[in-house]
């Protein structure tokens, strides 16, 4: 009994040190996309679970292709991390190069859509001073945000009381939803995102 | 007399409100009785409370995959959208619309992705189970409901994660819940998959840290010796919803 326990914890820790050590061996790719990587295969536009943005028109993710747009999933009762968030990609939105800022566009999904209605994403807009040409604001049903936040890799978690744990992340994704670059933690220096940005403007120029 | 009558009445027209209340719940579903259970990885003090509710007996088997495959053919390997499944969707199948010869189909379905297993169970007017759910489920042995620190239990749990090979359903043991196979054939999705491992602190990037899981996590989770129970939650930290592992199936779960 004894020695069937050793050797059954000596075989677990190599496995627990493989499943550490690296992710068991999916065939999609989680993480940070090696630089200059192929656009991920599949457009998260293919979602179609209904949205409304902060006018309170009917949206689908559908909606948002034809520009390069930068996500992130954020909810509007968020006090700490959240605004720094929309401030990392405001500082983004200003270190554009005007033509790629013409191409580009911001799009912050609720992960909170029971408190986050249209009308209450409209005022945040305002109150953040967000430029309502280039930014998108969406909240959906809790099937659609699971979903979407399923697909970006977005992880989230009602807590006891009203906060949401969330991990902090923003995502390029190309004119047709495909994703190019995925950011974990804070923007820090944006000369990736913005090179990833301005070669899917220029990618969808050429098309 | 006249007590006993008036008990009995009482109790018929409990039993009976009991029955109105209860939602259908076919054969091959368990109800399991609601308690309170501790995570390996707290979210606070005191334990969680799970509500009732009902569970496959047995893991998705690849008939009842193929079933729902021929009836949603836009859920066929070769025409799956990409969003929902990644290339290794469905990879053991022989082909896009066969899972396999006879005894094949009692394998459980594997190589599906979190989306896929999701549209299953909607196609059963089921869902998928939720972690608390599935882990409150999978603290039963044969013969008692909470068996987690039963170092006998957690031995057992062991020999079988380690010779994981492709058996049919109900391979392993039946629990005292009347569930099979929550141990040693398949791992299991579940709903919230995406809500584990989700750090506190949201400034960092504990998702993608898988160093935070590893020697750290040990000494975070509320039984060390449970190694079960961590490659679990270690396993589904490095899910994404197009996920498709060929260990990988899952079973429904339905309200009550």
């Amino acid at each position: 009994m004894g020695t069937h326990l050793r050797r059954a914890s000596s075989a677990l820790l190599l496995a627990l040190a493989a499943a550490c050590g690296r992710s068991p061996a999916p065939q999609t790719v989680p993480g940070v996309l090696p630089a200059r990587a192929e656009a991920s295969d599949f457009s998260v536009y293919e979602l179609d679970a209904p949205w409304r943005d902060q006018d309170g028109r009917a949206r689908t993710l559908a909606s948002l292709a034809g520009r390069v747009q930068v996500v992130a999933m954020v909810y509007t009762h968020c006090t700490h991390t959240c605004p720094l968030i929309v401030d990392d990609l405001k500082r983004m939105e200003r270190a554009l190069p005007p033509a790629d800022r013409a191409r580009a566009g911001f799009v912050l999904v609720s992960l909170d859509p029971s408190r986050d209605t249209p009308e209450r994403l409209k005022e945040w807009v305002a109150n953040a001073r967000l430029d309502r040409a280039r930014w998108t604001m969406l909240t959906g049903g809790e099937d659609g945000v699971r979903e979407l936040a399923a697909l970006l890799g977005i992880r989230y978690r009602r807590e006891a009381g009203e906060e949401l744990s969330h991990s902090n992340a923003y995502l390029v994704l190309d004119r047709g939803g495909r994703i190019v670059y995925r950011h974990d933690g804070w923007a820090g220096d944006l000369d990736e995102p913005l090179a990833r940005i301005h070669d899917a403007a220029e990618a969808s120029a050429a098309e | 007399m006249r007590v006993s009558s008036l008990f009995l009445a009482i109790t018929l027209a409990l039993g009976a409100a009991g029955a109105a209340a209860a939602a259908p719940v076919g054969p091959e579903m368990a109800r399991i009785p609601g308690g309170r259970y501790l995570p390996l990885f707290a979210r606070g003090p005191g334990s969680v409370r799970v509500a009732p509710f009902a569970l496959d007996r047995r893991p998705v088997t690849r008939g009842e995959y193929l079933a729902f495959v021929r009836t949603r053919p836009g859920w066929r390997r070769d025409r799956v959208r990409r969003a929902f499944a990644g290339p290794g969707y469905l990879a053991g199948w022989p082909a896009a619309d066969s899972a396999g010869a006879a005894r094949e189909l009692r394998l459980p379905a594997t190589g599906v992705s979190w989306f896929a297993a999701k549209a299953y169970c909607a196609w059963r007017g089921k869902r998928l189970p939720t972690t608390d759910e599935w882990e409150f489920a999978a603290l039963a042995s044969e013969s008692a409901r909470d068996a987690a620190r039963d170092p006998a239990f957690v031995a057992r749990l062991l020999a079988l994660y380690t010779s994981r090979r492709p058996r049919p359903v109900g391979s392993t043991f039946r629990n005292v819940y009347g569930v099979w196979d929550l141990h040693g054939l398949a791992w299991e999705w579940t709903l919230d998959f995406n809500s584990l491992m989700v750090s506190d602190d949201s400034r960092g990037t504990a998702a993608r840290d898988h160093a935070l899981y590893c020697a750290a996590g040990v000494i975070g989770a509320t039984d060390a010796r449970n190694y079960p129970a961590f490659l679990r939650y270690g396993f589904r930290a490095a899910l994404e919803g197009r996920t498709t592992i060929d260990g990988l199936g899952f079973r429904c779960a339905q309200d009550l």
